[in-house]
């Protein structure tokens, strides 16, 4: 193998992990506030349980959207190009 | 619970056994083996004209988009007479139009727009929903093989979904773009409409114009993300376990699950895109 083919690859895997890994901190402390809010409002509010559910789940999936740029990013990074 | 199935529905659920069966037998006579490579690649088909931006076609997306369009014109068209007693398929029906219907009125405060958008967003949803649940049955894809062509794999891998390609959710989400303005020039007038991209002061108006752009560039890519980032991950974990049995559940939890998420989510920030420019 010559060497940059070798530095190639050592900048497609660094990439791709520290794509994945840095991008993921920001959703998950996002959710994390969602879900520990949300918790919050349903210790309070048994009754409300349903409602608040759906919310939540609702919540997540707008917070994980930045996460999901990154997978999507070294997924290419790794795959396609 | 109990469940109770008719003559009907025993022979459609042996016969997909059977395939499932024959399937697992072919892929371990034949010594199937497959590579990373090229996961992420489509079948793409070069028209005979020029090498412009408009000169290639995905064929498999648009295969999909006119046989979900074609199937779900069939579903209206079956259906006779609405009957005043809702029988299971009605009720289903009138319950998921109900919910979008309660979301448009919620969030919109002008009267004689909740007809229209909720056109538009009941569209929406129904059509990205029965995408995203196609794609996560197994069932007949073309995929690309080195050097042109390409390989048609039968229950080893799920339909195409059509909203896995960037270009299907761009159009989806540039027609809430369109339809947003065009809605907020009926309602506020043209005058209004240009003078609201100057607030709150003139030398605003260059964030105002991205703001407006980023909104459906960050709509499509939400979209996409999920469903061709939720494709990969089950094919590489489904490598990972050699299609065995764990397939089935990633096929539940990523298209059931967060398609129908993400397609009520799509629909959501559609309504309130629209909503936020009228009034």
């Amino acid at each position: 193998m010559e060497i940059g083919e070798g530095l190639m690859m050592l900048g497609k895997y660094l990439g791709a992990g520290l794509a994945m890994g840095i991008g993921a901190i920001g959703p998950g402390l996002g959710e994390g506030r969602v879900g520990a809010s949300a918790m919050e409002a349903m210790a309070r509010q048994p009754e409300m349980i349903g409602t608040l559910t759906t919310r939540m789940i609702l919540a997540d999936a707008i917070a994980e959207t930045t996460g999901i740029y990154s997978l999507v990013i070294a997924f290419m990074i790794l795959l396609v190009v | 619970m109990k469940i109770n199935l008719t003559k009907s529905d025993k022979i459609f659920l042996g016969s997909i056994l059977g395939g499932y069966i024959a399937v697992l037998i072919y892929v371990l006579t034949t010594g199937y083996k497959f590579k990373l490579e090229g996961v992420g690649q489509r079948w793409i088909f070069q028209l005979p004209f020029g090498e412009g931006a408009l000169s290639r076609v995905n064929p498999m997306t648009i295969f999909m988009t006119w046989a979900i369009m074609a199937l779900i014109v069939y579903l209206v068209t079956r259906v006779k007479v609405f009957e005043v007693i809702p029988g299971k398929k009605q009720s289903l029906l009138e319950a998921i139009l109900e919910y979008v219907y309660d979301l448009v009125k919620d969030s919109v405060n002008r009267k004689e727009f909740v007809r229209p958008i909720f056109n538009i967003a009941a569209a929406l949803f129904i059509f990205i929903l029965a995408s995203n649940i196609i794609g996560s049955l197994p069932g007949v894809s073309a995929i690309p093989v080195e050097g042109g062509g390409f390989k048609i794999t039968v229950l080893s891998d799920t339909w195409y979904a059509p909203t896995s390609d960037l270009n299907m959710n761009l159009m989806l989400a540039g027609f809430v773009f369109v339809m947003s303005h065009a809605f907020a020039i009926k309602a506020k007038g043209f005058k209004r409409w240009i003078k609201s991209f100057f607030e709150p002061v003139w030398w605003m108006f260059p964030m105002n114009v991205i703001g407006e752009i980023a909104k459906p560039v960050s709509h499509a890519l939400r979209l996409f993300g999920n469903i061709m980032g939720g494709g990969i991950l089950m094919l590489i974990i489904g490598y990972l376990v050699k299609y065995f049995v764990a397939p089935v559940f990633l096929w539940g939890v990523f298209g059931l699950f967060f398609g129908a998420i993400q397609a009520l989510i799509f629909t959501i920030l559609a309504i309130a895109y629209i909503s936020s420019l009228i009034e």
